[in-house]
């Protein structure tokens, strides 16, 4: 760890101390006390988690996978089930049991002083909970996509610039050998001059209907998971589904987007630019509290004449993953380690010591860690992230209004449609509102 | 001797189409029936409503004789129809009619085959020619191959055996195969059909013959395991043939027939068969892999019936009518008068008393981006109401963005 980051968090420590904020000891375990060859505490980074549901968990445990490199201390959600799960994992991993939990992200941001926050929360939470967590100044490890919507990414994006900390987005297929091999060919001109880019992303699922409205379990908090989006009432459908309705999620598309628009921006060098025009189509289903896109297929065309078309993946030739098209060749990738090409001598091409060399990593968890430590950028940071659901946000906004979409990609504003501009942010519920950077 | 086929002109049935329609259709349909394993008494009238749904034709029903009757009286004049629509199973034709009706395909009439009609004529050839594929009744290798998807691959399979069967009826996916034909153009690349037969292994010349969509014959229903075609398009000489294998019927159940998919995908297939082109939009009730849509009645829900559904919401009720109002927002894009129209029905939802408090929410959720300032007092009145207090100022706040 750098003397940076040790002397901050020794600070940070003191401060709290003095305050008096800590109103439970801290016990240390001697399995982290650098006995036996193992890692100093102030070498470990230490680590909260806000949202402890699938996607959360599947970090922390990540996270706690790599070897003695993290140490979480607190975590919180608004379902107390998971909230005790996620503690049982953090004490076991500790050999403890001294892993606070919090109900409240405001209560755990307030009293909590760790150096990096994982967060993994439904989309309409990010950009109030992103933002404030950065304003704290810790480093965060945030899940895809950024925002819901383009001014709160926008937001976020500003919020990671000022306070200036480390920030991976969990677009972990850069951190895989066979992503990143396909980018950095595309990016060196191996199939030439780029015309255009194709992303296909998974198909919608099945409608439920519209459930009859439930009791809230006891341990959900309703009210802070619905936070800014619209108060309606509970039918039993919170974790996971959310990302199939709309107030909380655009479905699939969005899901996706900060994965194969993600690459496919990173291999065309347009990860710090957006589309100048975006047209198409979406399916939606016909009725049913799951609102979001089942079907979507659309153009984005850029400065530089690239066109990305996006679409559900059954729609599409090559289905899901990135395809690069050239004037030599075409490139296609996607996961299950899926690296093919027009010409299969393509991808024995070796990049020259003075070409182009695309950031890499081995490991998405581990890499933000070093990040951390050495306090150079993450191989996923902010802006990226932000410029790939852009994209497909853009496109929601494309299909929602049913017209051609005039984006400046500099200025990030929609041009001369105020009904599209109107959809770049969605409105708060009181009390909450999207925190000033 | 009396002639025994009857004309039958439904007219009746249409009124209000008539009344949205008041030139008569540039294109004549005939519907030819009388003889089937299937009962096209049920199956016959629907799709004359289904057909002149379209606004584009006006159909008539001709029916055979009966099954041994004379056929020679079966001599329609088919030169006064520019698509005829075979709703048939049963005797062999008079030789002078088969004549007729292959000269009226190859000279550019158009042709719609549906359901149980590949069954007829196996021993016709031009006419399993015209239909590419068919079953039952003995055909086998002797008639041409088994044609179906496997594997995202399209195949023409040689293999002996028989031709036609099905299992117990369900609803199944059904999957877009040519996403750029005038019939599919537009379509959900992957759809939900109504619970209905679907016919498998069906074999046949099938020449100048494109699978337009496909459904996965589940072994659970006693399928092939298969993707089997459900929607063809053909040509024959000059003539133009639709081949619909959906829409099983019988007394007292319709649900295949009911299907929006089945209903547009054969009034896009009756155009393009009669002109070359499809003028139809996708409506909004198409279904997709979400969920299976019925018409009851085979008839869309009118831009104002849907608003009056929406008057009249609870949230224990279905989104349909809503997602309608929203699939015609995206349709007038460009179209500013329409857009205030469909906004001026959206501010008399929200001044409306009788209207509930649930319809009035989702129509502060459409006004709220797509209005003009055509609403804003309507909705500055709707923050004093407490249940709409959110709602109206969410809807004020957006539309308080200019540009």
């Amino acid at each position: 760890m750098s003397g940076k980051t040790s002397r901050r968090e020794f600070i940070r420590r003191s401060a709290a101390i003095a305050a008096g904020a800590f109103v439970i000891p801290e016990i240390i375990p001697s399995s982290a006390l650098g006995m036996g060859g193992k890692t100093a505490p102030s070498n470990r980074v230490v680590m909260g988690a806000i949202g402890t549901g699938s996607q959360g968990m599947a970090n922390m445990r990540d996270f706690l996978r790599l070897k003695d490199a993290v140490r979480f201390v607190a975590v919180c959600d608004v379902d107390s089930v998971r909230l005790n799960r996620a503690k049982q994992v953090v004490d076991t991993a500790n050999n403890s049991s001294d892993c606070r939990t919090y109900g409240d992200f405001r209560e755990f941001l307030e009293k909590e002083k760790p150096d990096a926050v994982s967060i993994a929360l439904p989309d309409h939470w990010h950009g109030i909970i992103y933002t404030e967590t950065v304003n704290k100044k810790f480093h965060v490890y945030g899940e895809k996509p950024i925002s819901r919507t383009i001014r709160d990414g926008q937001t976020i994006v500003a919020a990671v610039k000022k306070n200036n900390i480390i920030w991976q987005t969990g677009s972990w297929q850069r951190s895989q050998a066979h992503f990143h091999r396909g980018a950095e060919l595309v990016r060196n001109g191996r199939i030439g001059k780029i015309s255009r880019i194709v992303v296909g992303l998974p198909d919608g699922g099945r409608s439920i209907g519209t459930p009859p409205v439930k009791e809230v379990p006891a341990e959900l908090n309703w009210e802070m998971w619905l936070g800014p989006a619209p108060k309606v009432p509970y039918r039993g459908v919170s974790h996971w589904d959310w990302r199939w309705i709309l107030d909380y999620s655009g479905g699939q598309l969005t899901d996706w987007a900060g994965h194969h628009i993600d690459i496919g921006n990173w291999g065309a060098d347009l990860e710090y630019t957006g589309p100048v025009e975006i047209s198409g189509k979406g399916v939606y289903p016909p009725e049913g509290i799951y609102n979001a896109p089942v079907e979507y297929d659309f153009i984005c065309k850029y400065a530089n004449g690239i066109e990305m078309r996006v679409a559900n993946s059954s729609r599409l030739e090559h289905g899901m993953g990135t395809t690069w098209y050239g004037d030599l060749g075409w490139i296609h990738t996607n996961r299950g380690n899926v690296l093919t090409a027009s010409n299969a001598d393509i991808l024995k091409e070796v990049i020259g010591e003075n070409e182009t060399h695309l950031y890499k990593s081995e490991n998405h968890w581990q890499n933000f860690i070093d990040s951390v430590k050495s306090g150079k950028p993450a191989i996923a940071p902010i802006e990226p992230a932000y410029r790939a659901i852009s994209v497909a946000l853009l496109g929601e906004i494309a299909m929602t209004t049913g017209e051609t979409i005039k984006w400046d990609p500099e200025k990030e504003e929609i041009i001369g449609n105020p009904r599209a501009a109107r959809l770049l942010e969605r409105p708060y519920r009181k009390p909450w509102t999207l925190p000033t950077v | 001797m009396k002639k025994q086929y009857i004309l039958i002109i439904l007219a009746a049935l249409l009124i209000p189409l008539i009344n949205a329609c008041t030139e008569k259709p540039a294109n004549n349909a005939l519907i030819i029936t009388g003889q089937s394993n299937h009962d096209w008494k049920v199956s016959s009238p629907v799709l004359a409503q289904i057909i002149e749904g379209t606004g584009l034709f006006t159909v008539e029903i001709m029916t055979t004789p009966q099954e041994g009757g004379d056929m020679t009286l079966f001599d329609p004049d088919f030169s006064k129809y520019n698509l005829v629509v075979l709703d048939y199973v049963g005797d062999p034709w008079s030789e002078k009619t088969q004549n007729a009706f292959v000269e009226y395909v190859k000279n550019g009439g158009g042709l719609v085959v549906y359901h149980g009609s590949c069954i007829s004529f196996p021993e016709w050839k031009e006419y399993n020619e015209i239909i590419g594929l068919g079953g039952w009744k003995d055909r086998n290798e002797k008639d041409g191959p088994y044609v179906y998807y496997k594997r995202n691959e399209l195949v023409y399979d040689t293999a002996a055996g028989p031709a036609g069967s099905h299992g117990p009826a369900h609803e199944f996916e059904v999957r877009t195969r040519v996403m750029d034909h005038p019939v599919t153009q537009g379509l959900p690349v992957r759809w939900m059909h109504a619970t209905d037969e679907l016919y498998q292994q069906l074999r046949g010349p099938a020449e100048n013959m494109q699978v337009l969509a496909t459904a996965f014959a589940d072994t659970a229903f006693k399928g092939t395991g298969r993707d089997e075609p459900v929607l063809l398009a053909l040509q024959y000489g000059n003539g133009r043939i639709f081949h619909t294998l959906l829409g099983h019927a019988e007394e007292g159940n319709v649900t295949a027939m009911e299907c929006t998919g089945f209903i547009v995908t054969l009034q896009r297939g009756a155009e393009w068969a009669a002109t070359g082109t499809v003028t139809q939009k996708i409506p909004s009730d198409f279904p997709t892999a979400a969920a299976v849509v019925l018409r009851p009645g085979f008839r869309e829900i009118t831009t104002d019936e849907a608003f009056e559904m929406i008057a009249d919401y609870d949230i224990q009720k279905s989104t349909r009518y809503y997602t309608q109002i929203q699939a015609e927002i995206i349709n007038a894009a460009g179209d500013e008068q329409k857009l205030l129209g469909l906004e001026k029905q959206m501010v008399k939802i929200l001044t409306d008393n009788e209207a509930s408090v649930e319809g009035k929410k989702l129509m502060l959720r459409e006004l709220g981006w797509m209005g003009s300032d055509y609403c804003v007092n309507a909705i500055k009145e709707l923050v004093n109401v407490p249940e709409l207090k959110d709602e109206a100022e969410f809807a004020l706040e957006r539309l308080d963005i200019k540009e």
